[in-house]
């Protein structure tokens, strides 16, 4: 199987595009469909723009990325900062359902919603000693 | 990032992004829309033909504007989107929320018709 692969950038938003790059390649080398890697590079891509905003607002910091492929059709990905720490169930859930509204719409949460969305699996650790860990699973689609 | 812009007609203007729309170039976007809309120019179409692909600022970031036109009499209406910002829009509900078009033309017509409750 291919060989783990790692990117370190500093938790800046102008590094997001080298991020797209480095994940895409990845999921490519993973077996992935178009379709997947394109879920993949949009869930990264809230990810760190998350992180970004929101870990890193009062800090700063590198953004760790490594991606392993277990099997072919199959890409993790962890994404480590070592910014501010969240709650995941305190985020709240976008209310999206039909016939809303646009006030009823709400900002926050849209980011994490669509990580669950696209990825097969999606996992927070939150660590003194390691710091924010996130793990990733996309699974080649059939 | 690239931003076209044109008058449709006299109160209607077009905004087309080119590229993606990320959390580094939504604030480009949302300022040549302010520009408009602190202009009281609240019928805007903006053309997605150009964007390659959206996340959720951009998603946030149309929000925001929508929400300021329709308080100004407006609207904002949108056309272009390819199969990638379709599907993201289709994921979280907002190609009923939003008026969709083809083409330009369309979504500047749009403007003539009652907005759908």
């Amino acid at each position: 199987m291919g060989a783990t692969q790692r990117l370190t950038v500093p938790g800046k938003f102008e590094h997001l595009a080298q991020i797209a790059e480095f994940v895409t390649t990845a999921s490519r080398a993973a077996g992935l469909n178009d379709d997947d890697v394109f879920h993949v590079e949009m869930a990264v891509d809230e990810a760190c723009s998350n992180i970004i905003e929101h870990a890193y607002a009062e800090l700063t910091g590198d953004i760790d990325l490594t991606c392993y492929v277990p099997e072919m059709g199959r890409l993790d990905i962890v994404i480590r900062d070592h910014g501010q720490s969240f709650n995941p169930d305190e985020v709240p859930v976008p209310r999206l359902q039909e016939g809303a509204g646009l006030d009823a719409v709400q900002e926050g949460g849209l980011g994490l919603y669509f990580m669950r969305k696209l990825m097969d699996e999606v996992r927070f650790e939150f660590s003194p000693e390691n710091g924010n860990t996130l793990y990733m699973v996309k699974r080649k689609q059939a | 990032m690239n931003i076209v812009q044109e008058a449709l007609s006299s109160e209607v203007y077009r905004v087309a992004p080119e590229g993606r729309l990320d959390a580094v170039t939504v604030p480009a976007l949302e300022a040549v829309l302010r520009e408009h809309l602190d202009a009281k120019r609240v019928k805007l179409v903006l053309d997605l033909a150009q964007v390659s692909y959206m996340s959720s600022s951009g998603l946030r970031a149309l929000l925001r504007s929508r929400r300021e036109a329709q308080a100004g009499g407006g609207d904002v209406v949108l056309c272009g989107l390819n199969p990638r910002v379709r599907e993201v829009f289709e994921m979280i509900g907002f190609t009923s929320l939003f008026r969709l078009y083809d083409r330009a033309a369309e979504a500047a017509a749009a403007f003539d018709k009652p907005v759908p409750a």
